[in-house]
């Protein structure tokens, strides 16, 4: 079988469009990220208790929140999970879910329910957690750069550096126009999508250097076009069937994973699109206004 | 050239052979992370001691070692308890049910301190009101009561001299025992020097108080009836069972150097594992099939061969986890997943290369010749960029973070020896001597 053959569509004459659908995306989703403030990230990241609780029956939510209200603590939030209503995320403020568990043995019984995790993060142990995941990020950034400064040349790696940096910047307001929080495991899958996203590029990259070698054109957006066409079909069957598996795990894996799969979702999408329409789009944008050679 | 491939496809089924020996039973031979199995992850951060002279780094290593002893106390089966930085102290108890219990009795200073009790009902008003003539040489603790909600309360204050006269150091043993009364109560037994101090102090002060305090809080305050000449004592003071039995550990385990801090505490319960194992495991099942029908019906028997490639990749994945003693986390079983969906993708460059080569006019044997060698550049810079990231979370993520960074890197570096090598190697010895007209793929 074989479904993408022969094509010619023109890529890089469409760039301009990808551009301003990636910027008004990111612009979007960046407002409603600066309004979350601190709501866009878990625990992890600000310190603080979550609590999942499983009672025996199903209950209601509104009680759950009712009785938590006699604390007066700010900022407890109950969230239900699963389908069956009796399991819930408590998620407060650092050290007070030894109290919140008081109250709901008081008012429902200590019988009456399961603690099936709990989890409590200082402000401090927070702080070391948040600097970790910029370390990871950076570090994660300057290898690839490296990698492919080495092995392509600078101007290829820096495009390819950018992709990454639009492909996480485009999940992460999807992130926060969807209302989900970044936590430990968020920060994996974005890093995860980072080092997926560039795999596509290094595909149309590695096409690119082929052509750039074989032939003498200085037409570059032909060359290019060229190059994306003739491995469209790698690009499109390499991400559909890491999304097959991703969309499976977020139907069947159950809660936790969840926001992990959804988070991989749209970072494998991008990472195709962008492979395309920013990696390829910037260096011939950028190629045209510099007017450098490829020293490949 | 015939030798060749019989050494090669060899070497492939000795592979298959000793990873699924290394394997073989999964349920034993697989580690299953903390949120797998249940159990509890704490790091703790030490408090700079009083005496500013001692170096963070050997006050941390000492608590670290009383912190062992109290684990090994609580009998947990493979507890792992770890320094990291200067201050800081990892302790993980998978399979650990009563997770509370564990929790207070690592995170307790034990402390015990024998204070005398000055009777003074003046001097203890003007201290409470923080008169700091009295207290220079004297402190005001308080007793604890539990509310009825079990939760134990400040209740009487009492005046005791701020210099103990003795502390836990000199203990030797502690034990579980019953009161007068039928409480539970612990026993102490100091050793020769603990106990010569001991009686001294006790045949001075007949008749006054001598206060037992723990971590601060006075624990009880008997009336000294006679000298203690054994080094013997009890402590009691409203204990249950559990709550005596948890202070006779830490008390033999040694007191803390310093005060801890739980600045990070994930508990996981035994039933929520489970669940997430079998969750987890029945969306990956589902994933891989759905990629190994897409693979055959794009590729026909070339797909089947990818299939192949992947199913040995998972093989020697697992193999490593289990020679390596990998830990198996949730994320981690997404990893495995994920890089079943990724294993493919170098057959697809290869495949759709040598489709390539077809279509520009070379015959069966070249295209895959060519195909090989020209997608073997994208296939080596793509996997090599995703082992420098998923090293990056292995070396720098936390808990079971860590271990997806660890699937995803072994399963991208087995996938450059099973997608291409291994099947290049099939697909040689396949076409070896043999014509071939026509390839299908």
């Amino acid at each position: 079988m074989e479904l993408i053959k022969n094509t010619r569509f023109d890529f890089i004459g469409k760039r301009k469009f990808a551009y301003l659908f990636s910027l008004a995306i990111i612009v979007i989703g960046m407002i409603v990220f600066g309004m979350r403030g601190k709501a866009n990230f878990g625990i992890d990241f600000v310190g603080g208790d979550i609590v999942q609780i499983k009672f025996s029956t199903a209950s209601s939510i509104v009680a759950v929140r009712n009785e938590l209200k006699k604390l007066n603590i700010p900022e407890i939030t109950v969230q239900e999970i699963g389908t069956e209503h009796n399991e819930f995320v408590i998620k407060s403020p650092p050290k007070t879910s030894d109290e919140i568990l008081g109250v709901l043995e008081t008012s429902f019984g200590k019988e009456h329910f399961t603690v099936m995790a709990k989890s409590v993060i200082s402000p401090s142990m927070s702080v070391t957690l948040r600097k970790r995941a910029l370390t990871a990020f950076f570090a994660g950034l300057i290898g690839i750069l490296l990698y492919l400064t080495i092995r392509f040349e600078f101007h290829f790696a820096v495009c390819a550096t950018i992709a990454i940096f639009h492909d996480l910047l485009i999940v992460i307001a999807i992130l926060a126009i969807s209302h989900k929080i970044i936590d430990g495991t968020i920060i994996a899958a974005l890093l995860t999508i980072a080092g997926y996203s560039v795999n596509d590029t290094i595909v149309i990259f590695d096409r690119i250097r082929e052509n750039l070698r074989k032939t003498r054109s200085k037409n570059y957006a032909e060359l290019f076009n060229q190059s994306i066409n003739e491995t469209l079909s790698r690009t499109v069957l390499t991400v559909l069937t890491v999304i097959f598996v991703d969309v499976l795990l977020l139907i069947f894996g159950g809660e936790p994973l969840k926001n992990f799969a959804y988070t991989l979702l749209f970072g494998f999408f991008f990472g195709a699109y962008s492979s395309i329409f920013i990696a390829s789009a910037i260096l011939i944008d950028w190629q045209k206004r510099s007017g450098f050679r490829f020293k490949l | 050239m015939m030798r060749n491939h019989y050494i090669k496809l060899g070497f492939i089924i000795a592979v298959i052979a000793y990873c699924i020996w290394q394997i073989y039973p999964p349920d034993k031979k697989i580690k299953k992370g903390l949120d797998l199995q249940g159990g509890v992850h704490i790091v703790l951060e030490v408090q700079q001691p009083p005496e500013q002279d001692k170096s963070m780094s050997d006050v941390t290593q000492r608590a670290l070692e009383i912190i062992r002893n109290r684990v090994d106390g609580l009998g947990v089966s493979e507890p792992v308890i770890q320094k990291e930085g200067t201050n800081r102290i990892i302790v993980d108890l998978p399979g650990i049910k009563d997770t509370q219990r564990a929790i207070d009795v690592i995170g307790k200073t034990a402390l015990l301190e024998f204070r005398l009790v000055e009777e003074d009902t003046k001097k203890l008003t003007d201290a409470l009101k923080g008169d700091s003539e009295v207290l220079k040489d004297y402190e005001v603790l308080y007793t604890q009561q539990k509310d009825e909600r079990g939760i134990r309360r400040e209740a009487t204050p009492i005046l005791v001299k701020r210099q103990p006269e003795l502390t836990g150091a000199g203990l030797t043993d502690a034990f579980v025992g019953y009161g007068p009364s039928g409480f539970p109560e612990v026993n102490f037994v100091l050793n020769k020097e603990g106990a010569a101090k001991f009686a001294e102090v006790t045949e001075k002060n007949i008749g006054k108080r001598l206060a037992i305090v723990l971590d601060g809080v006075v624990k009880s305050a008997p009336v000294i009836r006679d000298r203690i000449p054994d080094g013997r004592g009890q402590i009691s003071g409203d204990f249950t069972m559990d709550e005596a039995k948890e202070l006779a550990v830490v008390l033999r385990a040694g007191a803390l150097p310093a005060k801890v801090d739980i600045i990070y505490q994930q508990i996981v319960g035994p039933t929520l594992g489970k669940e997430y194992i079998e969750k987890s495991l029945r969306a990956s099942l589902y994933g891989v099939i759905v990629v190994v029908i897409f693979m055959v019906i794009y590729y026909y028997a070339f797909g089947l061969l990818a299939d192949f490639a992947m199913a040995m990749n998972l093989l020697i994945l697992l193999a490593f986890m289990s020679l390596f003693k990998g830990v198996l986390t949730l994320p981690g079983i997404a990893g495995i997943a994920l890089t079943c969906g990724m294993a493919v993708d170098a057959n697809i460059l290869i495949f759709e290369r040598i489709r390539e080569e077809l279509r520009s006019g070379k015959s069966a044997k070249a295209a895959i010749e060519a195909g090989y060698h020209r997608a073997w550049s994208a296939i080596l810079d793509s996997n090599i960029t995703t082992i420098i990231t998923s090293a990056i979370l292995f070396f720098l993520g936390e808990g079971s973070v860590k271990g997806f960074g660890l699937t995803l890197s072994v399963g991208i570096i087995a996938n450059l020896f099973t997608a291409v090598f291994a099947t290049k190697a099939i697909v040689d010895f396949a076409v070896a001597n043999r014509s071939i007209e026509k390839l299908r793929i």
